[in-house]
């Protein structure tokens, strides 16, 4: 199960498992928004390559104003891939 | 008349009648013609066209003046010794030539008083038939006769021989057609993908001899969880066979679907074929359900035999034989109750047609039980499409070319020994899970789940489940997007041994793709350079401790594996 939500202030929620199957939900929600900056994964428990070329994606968009995606309170395990894929050095993850 | 005005008068009819034979007619409105056009030309009363059938060596007369069908050794009588001669025979006083047989003037009351006797060579010199001429209307037959007969003989021989090839060729086009047909009707009754059934594995397979075969089988999942079961084989192969074969699948699946039992289906699917078949015909055939949460096989085995039952313990094949008459042999007046197999863990249930069993080698030499039972008891542990693509094999190394003479059907059912549903374990510690997934992405979900109980059965660390889950989430999407085509579900093995995790990911139908030849990707570039391609290879060998890759026949195997970490 894989939710994605508007949290406050403009904070995105994460929930669940971001799999290959679940990609074209987030990446609709996530290109409806013109202006994403804080992604929060405190809920979000597993994510895979797929899902990473979601976030990828968004970062791509959103980077020709200069603007870095923030990922907040992100699990060992995913933590782990972002650092094996050396996308820690793409976005500015904080655990 | 002079002889001159004659001939012309001759030609111009022969001509006349070249033209009508020319015309599309089928054989029997032919024959009827060349004899009109003897009588018209020659101004005869009557006559009669034979022809030639070189398998018996006789003569046979399809048409003739209200006489029934008859045949006549080639040789025997003046039609007989014209076909074997090949030279006219102009008989002025029938009852003095003692090759005159006057049985024919006897049963019709015809007075035969002069024939003539041609015969009628096809434009490839083979003898076509003869044709006989009667009772010229004035006088007997002379010289010019036997000139204006042989040139219409000549017309009416090629004239037949094409009648006769195109019958041939339209009947043969038809047949072909109609079994074209038939064939994709029976192939499409066939179950596409095997039910995903956890704790099971299972394989079908069938190849028709002919374009259509007698054989069916048939492995369906039912809203009650269970599997139904059919290995079928009408007697002889080809479109009748065929067409009861599905006639009989097809009133089950209605029968199971309507929720009737199976001893209640068998019996009026049974009743049912004794009304519908002709009475030399009948269906053998195993009907079974399979209980995957009693692992238990009810079944009615009509005339089909033998049954296989690999035993895991023992490590031995268990034969049975059939339980009941073939279906559709004779009325069953109440419902019989079904047999009972019991599948313990490991066990195999292998129902094969007597294709299988009597396939012969070139000297006619069964392939027999004792093979069969040898590859099960060795291969026994290998996933059942493998097992029956060996089967398979062996069949084709056993026939050394000679041409399959009967439908080969294969059903297997194993109960997995680590069943995802019972977990039982394989001795020392080893535990080993199974299940085949559909090749679509919404199979990601039951993976996961499947993932889940076996991690929480094996005791994994929270860190293995993620890498476990990541690991075969990239390498299925893999094949699912890169080998969309492909035929079959995709198996997924789970296995820990106490020290070790090893997954199992088999593609059975697959081109050689070493997912482990991609080179690592390049983290260090920038966002706006990267893309998400080659990254998950690059994140499995991080996640894992090893990947391998291996391509045998059609079969993808990628296995990887990671040392537990115990606290």
């Amino acid at each position: 199960m894989f939710e994605i939500a508007m949290g406050e202030a403009g904070v995105i929620i994460f929930s669940g498992r971001l799999d290959a199957a679940q990609c074209a939900k987030a990446q609709a929600f996530l290109d409806a928004i013109a202006d994403p900056k804080v992604f929060d994964f405190t809920k979000l428990e597993y994510i895979s390559s797929a899902g990473l070329g979601v976030l990828l994606k968004t970062q791509k968009r959103i980077m020709a104003s200069g603007a870095r995606l923030k990922l907040v309170n992100v699990n060992n395990h995913i933590f782990d891939i972002f650092r094996y894929s050396g996308f820690d050095q793409i976005f500015d993850i904080q655990r | 008349m002079s002889e001159r005005s004659l001939s012309l008068l001759s030609l111009a009819r022969i001509l006349d009648v070249t033209r009508q034979l020319a015309a599309p007619f089928d054989l029997d409105t032919m024959l009827a013609q060349v004899v009109d056009a003897a009588k018209m030309v020659i101004e005869a009363e009557g006559g009669s066209v034979w022809l030639a059938d070189q398998e018996t060596q006789e003569l046979v007369m399809r048409v003739g003046s209200g006489i029934a069908t008859v045949r006549v050794p080639m040789g025997r009588g003046i039609v007989g010794e014209c076909a074997r001669s090949r030279a006219v025979i102009n008989v002025p006083d029938a009852y003095a030539d003692p090759r005159f047989n006057p049985e024919f003037d006897k049963r019709s009351g015809y007075r035969t008083r002069c024939l003539l006797t041609l015969p009628l060579i096809g434009h490839d010199d083979a003898l076509v038939g003869v044709l006989q001429i009667v009772n010229r209307r004035d006088g007997v037959f002379d010289g010019g006769d036997e000139q204006i007969a042989m040139a219409l003989a000549a017309q009416c021989a090629v004239a037949l021989q094409r009648v006769a090839f195109t019958e041939r060729s339209v009947a043969a086009e038809r047949l072909h057609k109609e079994i074209a047909v038939a064939r994709e009707v029976q192939m499409s009754t066939l179950p596409d993908v095997m039910p995903a059934v956890p704790g099971y594995d299972m394989f079908g397979s069938f190849k028709p001899t002919d374009e259509t075969g007698g054989d069916t089988y048939d492995l369906v999942q039912v809203d009650d969880g269970t599997v139904f079961l059919l290995m079928g084989d009408a007697t002889g192969h080809g479109i009748g066979p065929a067409i009861s074969v599905t006639q009989m699948q097809a009133m089950l699946r209605v029968a199971l679907r309507l929720g009737a039992s199976l001893d209640d289906a068998y019996m009026h699917i049974n009743n049912q074929l004794v009304e519908d078949l002709a009475d030399d015909r009948f269906i053998t055939a195993f009907l079974g359900m399979l209980d995957p949460a009693r692992h238990e096989v009810r079944y009615h085995a009509g005339g089909q035999g033998p049954l296989l039952h690999f035993q895991a313990a023992s490590g031995e094949c268990v034969w049975y034989g059939p339980s009941l008459f073939p279906l559709g042999a004779m009325h069953l007046p109440a419902a019989r109750v079904a047999q009972v197999i019991a599948l313990a863990p490991g066990d195999v249930l292998g129902l094969l047609s007597d294709g299988v069993y009597e396939y012969m080698d070139p000297a006619n030499q069964e392939f027999g039980e004792a093979r069969v039972a040898e590859l099960i008891r060795t291969h026994h542990g290998r996933p059942m499409a493998e097992l029956g693509r060996l089967i398979l094999d062996a069949l084709n190394v056993h026939g050394s070319g000679a041409t399959q003479a009967d439908d080969v059907t294969i059903v297997l059912v194993r109960r997995l020994p680590g069943g995802a549903l019972d977990s039982a374990a394989m001795g020392d510690g080893v535990q080993r899970v199974e299940q085949r997934f559909a090749r679509t992405f919404d199979s990601l979900a039951p993976i996961f789940e499947f993932i889940g109980r076996f991690a929480e059965q094996a005791g994994f660390q929270p860190d293995l489940k993620f890498a476990v889950d990541f690991t075969v989430e990239e390498l299925f999407t893999n094949m699912v997007k890169y080998n969309a085509q492909g035929k079959g579900d995709i198996a997924l093995a789970l296995e820990s041994d106490g020290t070790m995790f090893t997954g199992e990911l088999v593609d059975d139908d697959s081109e050689r793709w070493d997912v482990t030849a991609a080179p690592d990707a390049d983290v260090s570039l920038s966002a706006a350079e990267r893309n998400p391609g080659g990254l998950g290879l690059h994140l499995i060998r991080r996640v894992m401790d090893g990947i391998s890759y291996g391509h045998d026949g059609r079969q993808s195997t990628i296995t990887f594996r990671r040392a537990l970490r115990t606290g």
